[in-house]
Formats: C-alpha cells, sequence, structure tokens
C-alpha cells in the first residue's frame, strides 16, 4: 500500500534554467542558474539537511556510471503514454520528450513551463480554441529517424482515445474537440482524428471544445511524447519505447527491472532541461522498503524512484543522526490530505455541523499518521504551497496548536440545533493505513464534542468507482465524512482544485467532488480562471476559488504531505523538482 | 511391510490400472476445483452486488469514461453468462486464447490464465518467473525441517521421558503455537537489524544472479518456516516411533537378538516413516502453492506475495490463476503420495 | 497436534485414527473411561497449567469489556483513546523508553496515535476466543454429522462424503479465506460491519475445517458399527436415526472433545493470521493479528508493539495445545 496511485500529480518536466548552462553541458556546468554550491564536486559533503530544497547538491558534471533506482512497487506502465504515477511522469522523461516540459530549477521557478520538443511556447488563437505548437527540427528516435508532428498526432490519440491504454489521465478526451473518433486501433486511418492537425511534419494544432488557457500543462503530460504509429504495439509498446530522451530502452522486465543506456541520437543542443550523465541507469521494481532504505543510506542506490520517503525505522535512525539528516531533504509533494463532508448526508447539510467538525477535530492527532511534521505540514486550504496561486489563510482557527477549538465546535453544534452531538459515518480506504488511522484520530477527537463517528472500510480498489466516488452509495450508507487525498496533474489552482469542486462534475460514479459541493460562485471562477490568458490575474482566481471552497466549510484539509528523502553522498547533481515533490530524476549523475 | 512386491510380480497391470484411475481422479478433481473457485471469484461478488462494471471498472484505470468501461465489459466479455465464461476460461487453460493489446492481438499460449488487471501482463508467464522464489523456499525450508523435525522426533522417543524429550517436547508445543510472522519479525528484528548477521526482509536474491546471495537471503526465512514443521514433525514422529516400538514385530525383533540399532533403523523408523513421508508430500504440495506468511513477512516475490498483493489490488485473474495452480500442486501431491503408497503397500490397492 | 498456518493443516491429522484407536475401549475394572481418564488428566501437571490459562483466558476474554466497561474499564484505559502527547511526532514512537511501558500503561502504547496496548490486548481477547470457539463449534457440528453419517452407512454415502472431503482439503485454504473476506462489502445477509465479518470468519474457518473432525469421526464410527450394542439396537428394531444419536455419537465425544480443543488453537492462528493479512475485523476494534500487521512497520523503532500481541497469541494457543494434548493422553491409553 505504499502506492500513490491515484492522482498524480503533476507534470512533466524538468528544465533547468533555459538555455543556460544545460546546453551544450559546458563543463562545471552544475553551477547552471540556480544557486548551486561552489565548486563543483568537491562540495559533497558540506550539503545540509533540505539543501536539495533550494539548490543543487554536489553539482558535478562528471559523466560515466551506473545511476541505481529503486521502487517497492511496479509501474502501471513505463509506456509514457500509458501511466499516472507522478514519479513516472518524472522518470519517463529521460526517454521521452513531451512538447513542453518544466524548467529545470529549484523552488517556485521549477513550476515555470518550458518547451521541449516544441521550439516555443504554444500560440493560443484569438478565441482560445486552438493551440499550435511548432517542433525543433532535427530531434531523433533512437533509431535515428527523425520525429514528426505525425507521431505527437499519433501518441495523442493512442493515449486518449483507446480502450486498451487505459491507466492514464484522459484530458485530451475531455478538451479536444474530436467527437466521434474511435480511435486509432479501431480506425487505422489517423486522418480521421481532428482533434490534432498537422499541417505540416513540424506543426501540431490542438482544436478544442472550449478555450482553455492552460494548455501548455497539459502538453506537458508524457502522453504528447511522440510515437511512431508503425512502432506501436499497443500495450506492449512498454517494452519497445522508442525514446527521444537521453537514456532509451536497453532491457525491461515487467515489474523486475528496467535498464537504459545512453542514447546516442539525442543531441543536448535541443534539450535545455536534460543532462545525460550516467552510462546506464538500472531500475529495481518490487523492492522491499527497509531494505530501500538501507541500500540508500549505504550508498548501494542511489533513489527511491517512489520519492516517498524512508519507513519509519529509518526515519527515527535519521532524526536522531545529525548527519543522515543533512543527507536528506524534506520537500512538499503535490498531495493534500483531506476529508469531505458530504453537504447532502445529514446532518452536513447544515454548515454549522461542517464547522462543529472543522473546530473539533485534532489535526495534531491526524497529523501523526503521515510521519508527524516530517511527513506533512498540517493544512488549512484545499490548494497545496507548491500550487501556483497558493494563498495561506485559515478560516476556522482550531487553536493555538492544532488540537481543537472545543468551545467553538460547541457553539458550531448549538448553531446547527445539535448541541449534543450526532452520530455519522467516516468512510476509508481500508487497506490504507494511514487513512485508516486518519479516521480513528477523527473519531477520538470528536467524540470530544459528542460526534460519534463509525468507521467504514471500503477496498481502495473500488473506493470512487462504487462507494465514496458514488454519490447514491454515499447518501445511502450515511456517509458523512470521507477520507481522501489528492495530487494535481499539473500545479495550478484549476489543474489542483477542477476534478475536486467543480460542482459540474459531480458524478454517478468515480466522482471526486465527494462534498458533492456545488457552488456558482465557484463554478463560475473555475470558467473565468480557465479563459483568463494572464497569469497573474488567473492565478488570483484559484486563490479566490480555494477561499470559496473553504468557506463551505465541507472540506477538511489534514497535511500538505511532506516526504522525507534521503540523498547518498554519491548522488550527484541532485535537487528537489518543486512539479514533482522528488529528485529532478534527467539530471542525476553518480559520483564513481 | 513395505516394499514387499517383487518386482515382475503379475501385480503390475493391477499397479498401472490403479495408476491411471488415480490420474483420471485427480483431474476431475482439479476440474471441480477449478469450477469452484471460479465460482467463488464471479458468482460470490454477483451474488453481493457487483455488476460487469464494476468489475470492468477495475481494469479500466481511474478517470475511466463510461464507454471506455463498457468496452472493456465487452472486450472481456464479463456480461456473458456466468458458464459462459467459465467454458472460455477452462477453454484459455487448455487450449489458450487471443487477447487484444491495441493494434494487434496478443496470443496467450496454453495454459492462459488471462492477463492481470494490474500490468496487463499475463498471468502464467508470471506465475512461472515467482515460482523459482517459492521453490527454493519451499524445497530449503523442507530439507531444514525433514532432517531436524525426523532427527529429534527419533531422539526424543528412544530417551523417553528424560529431560532432553521434555524439552525437546516443549520447545515443539512452542513451535507449533507460534505464528510464522511472529517468528519472523523477530528473527528479522534480533538477527538482521540488531546483530546484523543476516541481511533483512527483500534480500532475495536468484539463485541464477548469486547463490551466494541467494543462500545468505534465505537462511532466516528456512529456519523460520522450518521451525514450525519441525516442531510438527518431532511430535508426528516421536508418537509414531512410541506406538512402533510397542508393536509385536519390533518385540519380535529384539527378541530374536538383533542389535538395537538395527531394530530401531530398520524397524521402527521405517514403519514410522511411511506416514511421515506421506504428510510430508501434502506439506509440500501446499507450500508450493505459495508460503504466503513467510513470503510476506520476508518480502520474498514468490507466489504467496504474489496472490496476496493481488488479492489486495482485486486483481481478479492473478488471484485465480494462483488459487488453481496452488490446487493444483495439492492434487498432485496427493496423487504422488497415493502412488507411491500403491507401490510400496499392495493392500492399498485393493481397497 | 495444531495445524500450521502456512499450510491450512491437513498434515498433522493425517492418521488420527492410528492415535486414537482404542479410545473407545473397553472400561477397565469397573471404571468409567471418564473416571480413568480424569485421574490420567490430573497427574499431568503441564495439561492443568493449560487448562487454568484457558479457563483464565476466557474470562478474561469474557469480562474484557463488560459488564459496565469491563476489566478494561476497572484498570483505568479505553482501547481507542489515543494519547498524541505521549508519542515523539518525529520518530512515531513513545517518548518515554520501554514503549512507554508504565503503571498506566502496563504494556506500553500503540506507536503513532499512542492507545493503551494493556486495552487493546484485552479487547483483542475477545475476538480471538470468540472466532475460535465458534468456527470449532461449526466445524465439530458439520464434522460430525458428516463423518458418522459417512462411517455408519459406507457404500456410496461414504464414498461421496469421503470424496468432499478430498475437494476440500485441496482447496488452499487461507487464499480463499483472504480472497473471499477481501470481497466482503460492509452490508450483506442483514449484518453489517464487524459482525458481518465475524460471522463470515467464523463460517469460512468452520467450514473449511470440517474434514479435519470428519476424518476422525468416520474412522471410528466405521469399527463401532461393528460392536455389538449396535447390533443389539438394531435387533431390538432401532432406526438409523436413533442408532447413530443415541448409540454412536455419544461414544464418540471422547474424540470429538480432543480433536475440538485442538482445533481451537488452530482457529485462533487462522484468525490472527487473517487480521495480520489484513483481512480480519476492522480497526479500531483491536485485534491480535491486527496489531501485528501495524507493528510491522515499527518493528524497528517500538518492538514492545510486536512483543506484545505476538506473546498473547502464543501464550493462548500453548495453552490450549498443552489442555488438547493432556486430554488426548488422558483418553488414549496407548498415547503416553
Amino acid at each position: 500500500m505504499r502506492k500513490i496511485n491515484v492522482l498524480t500529480l503533476a507534470a512533466m518536466g524538468t528544465t533547468l534554467a533555459l538555455g543556460l548552462a544545460a546546453c551544450g553541458g559546458t563543463a562545471g556546468g552544475g553551477g547552471n542558474a540556480t544557486t548551486g554550491s561552489g565548486a563543483s564536486g568537491a562540495a559533497a559533503s558540506t550539503a545540509k539537511y533540505n539543501d536539495g530544497y533550494t539548490k543543487v547538491v554536489n553539482p558535478s558534471d562528471a559523466k560515466g556510471g551506473t545511476l541505481k533506482f529503486a521502487l517497492t512497487d511496479e509501474p502501471d506502465s513505463v509506456d509514457p503514454g500509458n501511466t499516472y504515477y507522478a514519479w513516472n511522469w518524472d522518470f519517463t522523461r529521460l526517454y521521452a520528450r513531451p512538447l513542453m516540459t518544466y524548467a529545470a530549477e529549484p523552488g517556485d521557478a521549477g513550476l515555470k513551463l518550458v518547451p521541449d520538443l516544441a521550439e516555443g511556447a504554444g500560440e493560443a488563437s484569438a478565441d482560445g480554441l486552438t493551440w499550435t505548437y511548432k517542433l525543433k527540427k532535427g530531434i531523433k528516435y533512437d533509431d535515428g529517424t527523425e520525429v514528426k508532428a505525425a507521431d505527437v498526432k499519433y501518441a495523442v490519440a493512442r493515449s486518449n482515445f483507446t480502450d486498451e491504454l487505459t491507466d492514464g489521465p484522459k484530458y485530451f478526451a475531455q478538451y479536444l474537440d474530436a467527437d466521434g473518433y474511435k480511435g486509432p486501433y479501431k480506425d487505422k486511418n489517423l486522418d480521421d482524428f481532428k482533434g490534432v492537425e498537422t499541417p505540416d511534419d513540424y506543426t501540431v494544432v490542438f482544436k478544442l471544445k472550449h478555450p482553455f488557457a492552460e494548455f501548455d500543462f497539459l502538453v506537458a503530460n508524457p502522453q504528447t511524447a511522440p510515437v511512431p504509429q508503425a512502432k506501436d504495439t499497443g500495450v506492449d509498446y512498454e517494452k519497445t519505447v522508442a525514446s527521444t530522451g537521453p537514456f532509451k530502452f536497453e532491457s525491461y522486465e515487467v515489474g523486475k527491472q528496467l535498464n537504459l543506456v545512453r542514447n546516442t541520437n539525442w543531441d543536448q543542443a535541443t534539450d535545455t532541461t536534460r543532462k545525460q550523465l550516467p552510462d546506464r541507469i538500472e531500475v529495481q521494481y518490487k523492492q522491499n522498503a527497509e531494505d530501500i532504505d538501507s541500500r540508500l543510506i549505504a550508498g548501494q542506490i542511489q533513489v527511491d524512484l517512489g520519492g516517498t520517503g524512508v519507513q519509519s525505522a529509518a526515519r527515527a535512525k535519521i532524526v536522531g543522526d545529525p548527519k543522515l539528516k543533512d543527507s536528506t531533504d524534506n520537500p512538499f509533494t503535490p498531495f493534500n490530505r483531506y476529508a469531505m463532508m458530504s453537504t447532502q448526508v445529514k446532518p452536513f447539510d447544515n454548515i454549522e455541523c461542517r464547522k462543529a467538525v472543522q473546530y473539533a477535530t485534532d489535526k495534531v492527532a491526524t497529523q501523526a499518521p503521515w510521519g508527524g511534521p516530517l511527513g506533512g505540514e498540517i493544512g488549512t486550504t484545499a490548494m497545496t504551497p507548491t500550487t501556483v496561486g497558493y494563498k495561506a489563510f485559515d478560516l476556522f482557527p482550531n487553536g493555538a496548536d492544532h488540537t481543537g477549538d472545543l468551545a467553538k465546535a460547541k457553539e458550531s453544534l448549538a448553531a446547527c440545533g445539535q448541541p449534543n452531538g450526532f452520530a455519522t459515518n467516516i468512510a476509508v480506504r481500508g487497506d490504507r493505513t494511514k487513512e485508516v488511522q486518519v479516521a480513528e484520530a477523527m473519531q477520538a477527537s470528536l467524540d470530544r464534542v459528542g460526534i460519534k463517528l463509525t468507521i467504514k472500510k471500503y477496498p481502495s480498489g473500488d473506493w470512487s468507482a462504487q462507494y465514496a466516488g458514488k454519490p447514491d452509495f454515499v447518501h445511502k450508507n450515511n456517509l458523512g465524512i470521507m477520507v481522501a487525498g489528492w495530487g494535481s496533474d499539473w500545479p495550478s489552482g484549476f489543474g489542483f482544485l477542477s476534478q475536486i469542486v467543480d460542482g459540474r462534475f459531480i458524478k454517478p460514479s468515480g466522482n471526486y467532488n465527494m462534498m458533492e459541493l456545488n457552488d456558482k460562485s465557484v463554478n463560475d471562477l473555475l470558467d473565468k480562471g480557465i479563459q483568463t490568458t494572464d497569469a497573474t490575474a488567473r492565478n488570483e482566481i484559484w486563490a479566490e476559488v480555494d477561499k470559496k471552497v473553504m468557506e463551505s466549510a465541507a472540506f477538511l484539509p489534514f497535511v500538505y504531505e511532506k516526504t522525507l528523502i534521503f540523498r547518498p553522498s554519491n548522488l550527484t547533481n541532485v535537487y528537489v523538482h518543486p512539479a514533482y515533490g522528488m529528485y529532478d530524476y534527467t539530471w542525476l549523475g553518480v559520483q564513481q | 511391510m513395505p516394499g514387499s512386491d517383487p518386482p515382475g510380480h503379475p501385480g503390475r497391470t493391477i499397479v498401472v490400472a490403479f495408476i491411471v484411475r488415480r490420474v483420471i481422479a485427480a483431474v476431475l478433481m482439479l476440474a471441480v476445483v477449478s469450477a469452484a473457485t471460479f465460482a467463488i471469484f464471479f458468482l460470490i461478488p454477483r451474488a453481493l452486488g457487483q455488476t460487469p462494471e464494476g468489475m470492468a471498472s477495475r481494469y479500466v484505470g481511474r478517470d475511466a469514461t463510461p464507454e471506455a468501461i463498457q468496452g472493456a465489459v465487452k472486450r472481456m466479455h464479463l456480461d456473458d453468462p456466468i458458464l459462459v465464461q467459465y467454458g472460455r476460461f477452462a477453454q484459455g487453460i487448455v487450449a489458450g486464447q487471443d487477447y487484444s493489446l491495441g493494434p494487434k492481438k496478443a496470443e496467450c499460449p496454453a495454459p492462459c490464465f488471462g492477463f492481470s488487471f494490474n500490468n496487463n501482463q499475463p498471468v502464467w508467464p508470471t506465475l512461472l518467473d515467482r515460482l523459482p522464489a517459492t521453490l527454493s523456499l519451499a524445497f530449503g525450508a523442507a530439507i531444514v525441517w525433514l532432517i531436524s523435525g525426523v532427527g529429534i522426533g527419533v531422539i526424543s522417543a528412544l530417551r523417553r521421558g528424560t529431560l532432553l524429550d521434555r524439552t525437546a517436547m516443549t520447545v515443539a508445543l512452542a513451535g507449533v503455537s507460534l505464528p510464522i510472522y511472529f517468528t519472523g519479525l523477530v528473527s528479522l528484528s534480533v538477527f538482521a537489524y540488531t546483530l546484523g548477521i543476516f541481511p533483512g526482509g527483500g534480500s532475495y536474491t536468484p539463485i541464477t544472479q548469486n547463490p551466494v546471495m541467494w543462500f545468505q537471503a534465505l537462511i532466516l526465512p528456512w529456519i523460520t518456516l522450518a521451525f514450525l514443521y519441525a516442531a510438527l514433525y518431532a511430535r508426528l514422529t516421536r508418537a509414531g516411533m512410541l506406538e512402533t516400538m510397542s508393536e509385536d514385530y519390533i518385540r519380535t525383533a529384539r527378541a530374536k537378538g538383533l542389535k538395537e540399532s538395527t531394530v530401531v533403523v530398520k524397524h521402527a523408523l521405517r514403519a514410522t516413516l511411511t506416514p511421515i513421508l506421506t504428510i510430508f508430500g501434502l506439506d509440500l504440495g501446499l507450500l508450493l502453492g505459495g508460503a504466503v506468511l513467510t513470503e510476506s513477512t520476508f518480502s520474498i516475490q514468490g507466489i504467496g506475495k504474489l496472490v496476496i498483493d493481488a488479492i489486495r489490488g482485486n486483481d481478479l485473474p492473478v488471484v485465480l490463476g494462483v488459487t488453481l495452480f496452488a490446487a493444483f500442486f495439492i492434487v498432485l501431491a496427493n496423487l504422488i503420495v497415493d502412488i507411491l503408497y500403491a507401490v510400496v503397500d499392495p493392500r492399498v490397492r485393493l481397497s | 497436534m495444531t495445524a500450521p498456518l502456512d499450510v491450512s493443516g491437513q498434515a498433522m491429522e493425517a492418521q488420527p485414527e492410528a492415535v486414537l484407536e482404542g479410545v473407545g475401549g473397553k472400561a477397565i475394572e469397573g471404571r468409567s473411561l471418564g473416571q480413568i481418564a480424569w485421574i490420567r488428566l490430573k497427574r499431568d501437571k503441564a495439561a492443568i497449567i493449560g487448562a487454568f490459562v484457558v479457563v483464565f483466558l476466557t474470562l478474561i476474554a469474557i469480562f474484557a469489556e463488560r459488564p459496565f466497561g469491563g476489566l478494561i474499564a476497572l484498570f483505568g484505559d479505553l482501547p481507542n483513546v489515543p494519547h498524541n502527547n505521549l508519542i515523539d511526532p518525529m520518530t512515531s514512537a513513545p517518548k518515554a523508553g520501554w514503549g512507554g511501558i508504565s503503571l498506566e500503561h502496563p504494556f506500553g502504547l500503540e506507536p503513532v496515535n499512542g492507545r493503551d496496548l494493556f486495552a487493546r490486548v484485552l479487547s483483542g481477547a475477545q475476538i480471538s476466543l470468540l472466532v475460535a470457539f465458534l468456527a470449532t463449534l461449526v466445524s465439530v457440528v458439520i464434522g460430525a454429522l458428516l463423518g458418522v453419517v459417512a462411517g455408519f452407512f459406507g457404500g456410496w454415502v461414504d464414498t461421496l462424503i469421503s470424496r468432499l472431503m478430498d475437494v476440500f482439503l485441496a482447496f488452499p485454504l487461507l487464499l480463499f479465506a483472504i480472497a473471499i473476506v477481501g470481497a466482503l462489502p460492509d452490508q450483506a445477509l442483514g449484518l453489517q460491519g464487524n459482525g458481518l465479518r465475524i460471522s463470515v470468519i467464523v463460517f469460512i474457518i468452520g467450514f473449511f475445517s470440517w474434514p479435519y473432525i470428519a476424518r476422525i469421526v468416520r474412522g471410528q464410527t466405521l469399527s463401532l458399527r461393528e460392536r455389538e450394542f449396535v447390533d443389539a439396537a438394531r435387533s431390538l428394531g432401532a432406526g438409523n436415526g436413533y442408532i447413530i444419536f443415541r448409540e454412536v455419537l455419544p461414544n464418540l465425544v471422547a474424540p470429538i472433545l480432543v480433536y475440538a480443543t485442538l482445533l481451537i488453537p488452530t482457529n485462533i492462528l487462522f484468525e490472527a493470521s487473517l487480521s495480520f493479512l489484513g483481512v480480519g475485523v476492522n480497526e479500531p476494534q483491536a485485534s491480535w493479528g491486527g496489531m501485528l500487521t501495524r507493528a510491522v512497520d515499527y518493528y524497528q523503532i517500538a518492538p514492545h508493539f510486536m512483543i506484545v500481541p505476538g506473546l498473547a497469541i502464543f501464550i493462548t494457543v500453548m495453552a490450549f495445545n498443552l489442555l488438547g494434548d493432556g486430554l488426548r493422553d488422558a483418553l488414549d491409553p496407548r498415547a503416553r
């Protein structure tokens, strides 16, 4: 259950300072635009706790060596068009280049998009309904053939319009104007796909149903990484991915091991965001979590691919050892951990009863299961701090130490007409220990004001299809509170919020707006925001939406998730990429 | 007495007929088990309100559109009557099946157990892939427990009532009273993480890759698993020995003036071991279908770990595949034991 | 002999007939079999200790939470009350050494949320024993009935029931149990929550372990039906039902009792395994196996969290095994 599956986050790319040092691999480039700790290489041992969060640690341009990753789980697929894990969106960039990607910088600068396969950012038409991208010329696959615009079109078609590739998100199917298209597996003629047009070999034009100002974020998804139609083998394509990045497949054993080697047809001159330092990259799947930690600390492997942080045993060890602690970073992940109160389940149809829960919750107790302060910062908003547009505020202060304001809770209960409390259910994914522990903590903390919770456990596999994501079921079973988590697919307010707060997204099944909040002002603001082309104005709107959502008192944030990730001393060029909340995998090198 | 059937005896055809009969029975048994298994996993969820769409939604990722779910229902024929689905499943096992993987059909040769919901890989190769880990664990542990369990049982029986006997039997009783995941965790905690003598959980390495690592990583799991069985076998052996030692023919043997060691080894032990070996066959068969608890505790990627992960991830085809695979080993072990018995002891055939 | 868990254990009772032969045997010197057995049992110190522990634990389980909050309330802390202030948030382990063991918390605290382990172990005892007793009852009822029918009537009835036993024994029991319990909805059959789960677990364990009892009963019945008193009853015109329930079954009480006693610890282990694998009773209800699952993540930093429930299981199972062994030895003159 260490999967982060669902909702992954964010975006893809990386890059470093746009055309600066990274290009051309000028020696000593480790410093690049970011702070860097002076002399390359030598500085390894001076790095401090959280240094990787603000600058590049162990900068080095030394090539060679084998970079080793390990993962407790296995990916849904390593096909860039068929995966929905944040870490995999980070990792696939090693061999797949989407149209746009994120700047390779720590801190907020890394949330900016830069062109990758494309020459520049997308150009929107005046009506906002078409977005045009020009491809860089001379980008090649690992077999030496050139990337054509049609390959990008095909990649979008296969990943969004087929029944077979089911693992990735379907944003393009949702936003592109391609009704009636049956997908390239049923309809071999790509010309029938009208959602994307390719007037020439280097131009890709997306046709939208509605204006969508953040389209650049969508094309930063690995699903726009080109796939030659002739080479596509559907679900099996993951075994023979045509690489455009600095590394290519050497061998892949599903569920066991992936080995990458340098792709000689990748040209640094065309790529501003990646490096090509190691000779080879090895990934082992299905490894034991404790074992990964001890191998990391011993420097036998370099990265825990999942980026979920060390286990409790290693955490305790690290906390007690300042030297070890200096080899860790504690970044935010894109995840918010929260509960939603159903506005359609009595007595939560009354906002005062929802407020009572907001005030009575002991957020220190609900923080504990995530690993205390190292596992998450106590949250008070719907958006997370690393989301573009985030503003801090707290509408329901629950005591100076966040352990609950029982007096205010009782006031709200009285206002709700339930002065002695009430009974309701709290739904939770039963196979996720941490979430069950959160539910237990809620149970104990609400009990203090007479609100009696019964914990209902449901399997996570069907959680959204059949249980908490099915309003009918929620109403019938009186699921007043549902414990959930969300990480956005791209780090903007819209990417984060639209799926979980837009009243028009309340679906009969697979619903993520579990509070069933359908507030016209929220919906309208979302529409206004996504059509606002000016980024600053747009981001203001997202903060406004956040505030409106919190005003409903139906959204109960627990923690902005953080992870404690270990950075072995032989790992070079390492920094936390803010879009993923884990290291930038395309930058890493290994000291030999 | 065992082994008294001389070669070339006219009983040979009877033996062959017996074997044929048992093999047919075993195959029938597997068919029944497979049908029952299929029913349990497909019929019971349906009876409890699961819909074909619900099952299909496990196969398509999150955020699946209703069309995608319908597509999966159609593609996997989840809306067919349950009997038709079973027919297709059985046909897949016997004759193989084709699946659509996108632009082309993928052939899933017999025995085809379908594709995993989670990673789209065919189930059968995955099973075979996990088998070596389980084999390593089961056979290694079996050797340890057979030798130590029977050895301790014999010594205890011969030294009946002594301090040695009582200590051994107390330890054995403790052994069968300890849950394996508890002994496993304690041994990991002490020997791997505190003393650092053995590698920790998840360090299993295939023997082909590194025999030394393979051996080191398996020592703790072997001992943990074997402890439980050794305790059991020590108790069984001791009870069996005590019983045979009081039989008339042993007394006769002694009266004939045979050496005590000959009596013990040639007569008593031999008679005791026959039922123990029967049990051993069955135990081993059961373990080969996956040592769920041991593999979970030590993070060994064997069949047992595969199935527990599959159950947690609602990966029905894998669960179904492993269950049948495990049943296969149990039936096979039963068959082998039956046949060996028949060969050794002619009376069985006549019954 | 108990069933090991990884196996579901047909192993151990493979030759029960041999071991148990003579249980229904002749009375010696006018003393009833029961009297002899009682005398033997009293001499068996281990069995007596086992019996005491069993009685003690059963009482604890019965009175753990009732009446008036029961033993748990008597000692102060409740099983579901967190003590976050006693936990170090950075490590998730109890702040005080030795797992937070103190007078108020004699078994220490659970990592992360600081719940009192003493209260949780007591609370878990109820689940363990309840499930084990009920499941054993189910398998004894089914096993005894089918076993006696098979042994008594013989012929195709015997063949049918014996084949059925073979099929049941060919099922990888643990896998089935996990899969079925794991697929359980929250509500079904008019039950919900833990009530439903406990019922289903009881039913599954009982339903799949009846063949062990049935085999023994069948073997005993086979020899009993040839005995004079059965013939006598029949010649007096007694029907099959009368003979089975009045003549045969009463003579099988002893072996059934022995094997039921030996099945209980197996079932305790079984329930704990299900909980350990995450398909037992739902939190926050405590269960020993469930506590061990959570201990997996913390056993390196809070070993007491693993040791406390582990020892609880061990002591309970051991006590039942000692008692069961003693009973068997007492009833079977040749096993000593």
